[in-house]
């Protein structure tokens, strides 16, 4: 897998592109700000850009934004943002663009390097992946009389999965139950909170985010 | 200019004994008396106090033309008359017959232009002109074709009756042409009567004060003449030296104008009685509200106050915002008052009040000790909301201070411990199966790093959250919501951006209200609004939970309190024991 790094913050990139060498990935590119990487992905073509949400000049949304770029001109490219915070409004934006091959995961992750170099597999693959705190805030919201009380437990655990971006099988695989076990929690959940059922991921798990930030 | 004052004067009674004398010698002369002496004397007496009250007003109030049109009237009244006094003289005839009507015509002038002397408006000035342009018009066929001899002989070339240019062809012969004229005249005087009514009505109320005593007395007048003008017209040969009635009712016409004609002038009419009601409401006029008084006394509620600050060495309204004074010719007149170096105040008004200097001085000093305290109030006010702005600035500098701390943090500390952690985890993949207590001591520092990690994030977010800045209030409080441990329900928010003063404030105030939610209320929701109302925004954060909330009890609430006054706004705590806590605060924005 090849990807390309956009950060400003150089001794970070330099440290992530080692750990992901490390891994078995190769760093095609690293970038330090959005203008730039930009003509990166235009002539790397990488499966996936790991992109910081802030970068300079005016450090607030400026990864987003190309982003969402890449998003439109190259679908084949995955993006995995990063953020030094998750905010829900950001991965509502997101996952506006409904294409899926979309990752927001707190910086901090890179950390973790087998679960990142996961999330990246999974985004090359065209799948969603939205950081689990995120979901925990999300899921674990105080609600005054809320359908999500009606829950079970394991449907729960299932709903807070779905909207990391889980596939079934991821699912399935993470909660060592069948995929078949995993459709019906699916069903009850969409059931008892009224989201009407859609086959593509992404929307999905833009359905699902929506639902629990309402 | 007195002396010229002093030779009309001398001119002028010189006139008048002659023309006494000539009234009583009159029955010698030819065989019958106009006036008897008493009427004579009476009558050039009047004509005599109306020339020295119009060089006296002329001496005393030089910026009104009303003393020398006074003046001018009184002698061209008396010359007016050189005619019938003295029949036999050719010369007397002809400047009599000359200037007959060209009194009325300035009497006329005078009172339309009083109290300044100068015309107004266009219409005005239209009717003077035609006036005397119809005066000296009048005069020409008299000088050419008056013959009082009757019956008309024309082979008698010696006219004795008759003016120097006289042309023998016979008055009798053009009567129709002097009955057009009378009429022309008569349709003047009324014009003139309307003119009057009309300069009343439009006058300001203080104007209005000084032009009645002489427009009463004018109209008067005016009426009598057109009575007399009409009368003449259906034939009536009553006239002036014929009938008491009339005589009489000119006499004291005059007379009465005159007196009242000095006396608004000398005296200012109600002015300085006004004055002294000013005076005496100053005492009682509350702070702030000299300019209505001024207002009042000068008779113009279009009257504006400029009060003058030395340190600013500008003009400011009573609020103490700049006031720009209006550039002249722009239909508005200033007067400053106090020394032109060191001014007090300065009025602007309606500029028929430069009519009335005397007054306005009075009033100005009048009100001078009222003016001073208005204007050190003024000053208190422009300091203040100078001060509101530094406090408004202060605080717009501590929330940059904070996003700038913030950006420092996440640029910086942040980036640079993770860049850390990632060389963390290459030594530990280096490090490998080599297992002694460095693979041990490595996870503990990772553990450390991570927790330090989290720490800084809060803190930073604590700081000033970086959604704020980038997304907005709304973006802000649903974090700030999702990450409440009481349910919260946001139920408005504003969909646009507000201020960023506004934001932050309103950001921190929930946030502060929440904590003490969680803190103290035993609460089980907590309803959020922010409402844009007016220019304010309107922020409410309410729960059900036990109340009696102590707003002395924690620094937080009242830092925030000191905050949105800071921002020109008010905070209210509502929180009765037993029935939950309401925090309602408003904030200006823009």
């Amino acid at each position: 897998m090849r990807v390309i790094l956009a950060d400003d913050a150089a001794l970070l990139r330099e440290g992530l592109a080692r750990v992901l060498a490390g891994a078995g990935i190769e760093v095609a590119a690293q970038v330090g700000t959005a203008e730039e990487l930009l003509p990166a992905v235009e002539k790397l073509r990488p499966d996936v850009a790991v992109v910081d949400i802030r970068m300079p000049p005016t450090r607030t949304d400026e990864g987003l934004v190309a982003a969402e770029l890449i998003a439109e001109r190259y679908p084949e490219v995955g993006v995995l943002l990063l953020s030094q915070y998750v905010e829900p409004a950001y991965a509502l934006r997101l996952l506006d663009g409904g294409r899926g091959s979309t990752g927001y995961l707190l910086k901090d992750r890179v950390l973790d390097v087998d679960d990142f170099v996961t999330a990246l597999q999974r985004v090359s693959a065209g799948e969603t992946v939205v950081d689990p705190a995120l979901v925990a805030q999300l899921v674990g919201r105080a609600r005054e009389d809320h359908p999500l009380d009606e829950l079970t437990g394991r449907e729960r655990e299932v709903l807070a999965l779905m909207a990391e971006g889980l596939t079934d099988r991821g699912i399935s695989e993470r909660l060592y139950v069948t995929p078949k076990t995993v459709e019906t929690h699916i069903r009850h959940i969409f059931g008892k909170l009224g989201i009407p059922t859609t086959p593509a991921h992404n929307r999905r798990v833009h359905a699902v985010i929506a639902y629990l930030r309402s | 200019m007195r002396a010229v004052r002093l030779v009309l004067l001398a001119a002028g009674a010189a006139l008048c004994w002659v023309m006494v004398d000539g009234a009583t010698r009159l029955n010698a002369v030819t065989g019958f008396a106009l006036l008897s002496p008493l009427e004579a004397w009476f009558h050039y007496a009047v004509a005599l106090l109306g020339i020295s009250v119009g060089l006296f007003v002329w001496d005393r109030r030089p910026d009104s033309r009303a003393g020398v049109l006074m003046t001018a009237g009184s002698f061209a009244y008396v010359l007016g008359e050189l005619n019938v006094v003295f029949p036999l003289s050719a010369l007397a005839v002809t400047a009599g017959l000359a200037t007959m009507e060209i009194g009325s015509a300035i009497f006329g002038h005078l009172v339309l232009s009083y109290p300044s002397g100068r015309l107004t408006s266009r219409l005005e000035r239209g009717f003077v002109l035609t006036a005397y342009a119809f005066t000296i018009v009048y005069s020409i066929p008299f000088l050419l074709f008056d013959d009082p001899r009757a019956p008309h002989d024309p082979d008698v070339w010696e006219c004795p009756f008759c003016a120097v240019p006289y042309t023998h062809v016979g008055w009798h012969n053009l009567s129709g042409t002097r009955h057009t004229l009378d009429e022309v005249m008569f349709v003047l005087v009324v014009l003139f009567l309307v003119l009057l009514v009309r300069k009343l009505v439009r006058a300001a109320p203080g104007a209005r004060r000084v032009v009645l005593p002489l427009a009463a007395v004018t109209f008067l007048l005016g009426t009598r003449f057109a009575v007399q003008v009409g009368l003449f017209l259906h034939g009536s040969s009553t006239n002036f030296w014929t009938s008491p009635a009339m005589f009489w009712s000119e006499t004291i016409g005059v007379l009465a104008l005159s007196l009242v004609l000095s006396a608004g002038l000398l005296w200012g009419g109600a002015g300085r009685g006004a004055v002294a009601d000013l005076v005496v409401e100053l005492e009682r006029t509350p702070p702030g509200s000299v300019r209505d008084a001024l207002a009042r006394t000068l008779g113009d509620p279009s009257l504006e106050l400029a009060l003058w600050l030395p340190e600013r060495a500008s003009y400011v309204d009573r609020e103490g915002r700049p006031f720009e004074l209006p550039a002249s010719g722009a239909g508005r007149a200033v007067t400053v008052l106090g020394a032109a170096e060191a001014p007090v105040a300065a009025l602007v008004h309606d500029p028929v009040l430069l009519e009335r200097r005397a007054l306005l001085a009075a009033a100005g000093a009048a009100a001078r000790l009222a003016l001073e305290n208005e204007r050190l109030q003024a000053e208190l006010r422009a300091q203040l909301a100078e001060l509101r702005a530094s406090r408004v600035r202060i605080v717009a500098a501590g929330d940059e201070e904070r996003r700038r701390l913030e950006r420092d943090l996440h640029d910086g500390a942040q980036q640079r411990l993770l860049g850390l952690g990632l060389a963390l985890q290459l030594a530990r993949a280096q490090l490998g199966q080599e297992a002694n207590g460095a693979a041990e001591i490595l996870s503990e520092a990772d553990a450390e790093l991570r927790a330090a990690l989290d720490e800084l994030r809060e803190l930073a977010h604590g700081i000033h959250p970086a959604v704020l800045t980038e997304q907005g209030l709304g973006a802000a409080l649903e974090t700030l919501a999702e990450r409440s441990p009481v349910p919260v329900t946001l139920v408005e928010m504003p969909e646009e951006r507000l201020p960023a003063t506004a934001e932050a404030a309103a950001y921190f105030l929930v946030s502060e209200a929440l904590a003490n939610v969680v803190k103290y209320a035993r609460a089980s929701r907590v309803r959020v609004s922010v409402l844009r109302l007016h220019g304010r925004v309107l922020v409410e954060v309410e729960d059900d939970g036990v109340g009696g909330a102590d707003p002395s009890r924690g620094s937080g609430l009242r830092g925030l309190s000191d905050r949105v006054q800071a921002l020109d706004g008010r905070l209210e705590l509502e929180s009765p024991a037993g029935c939950g806590t309401r925090v309602h605060a408003e904030i200006p924005c823009g």
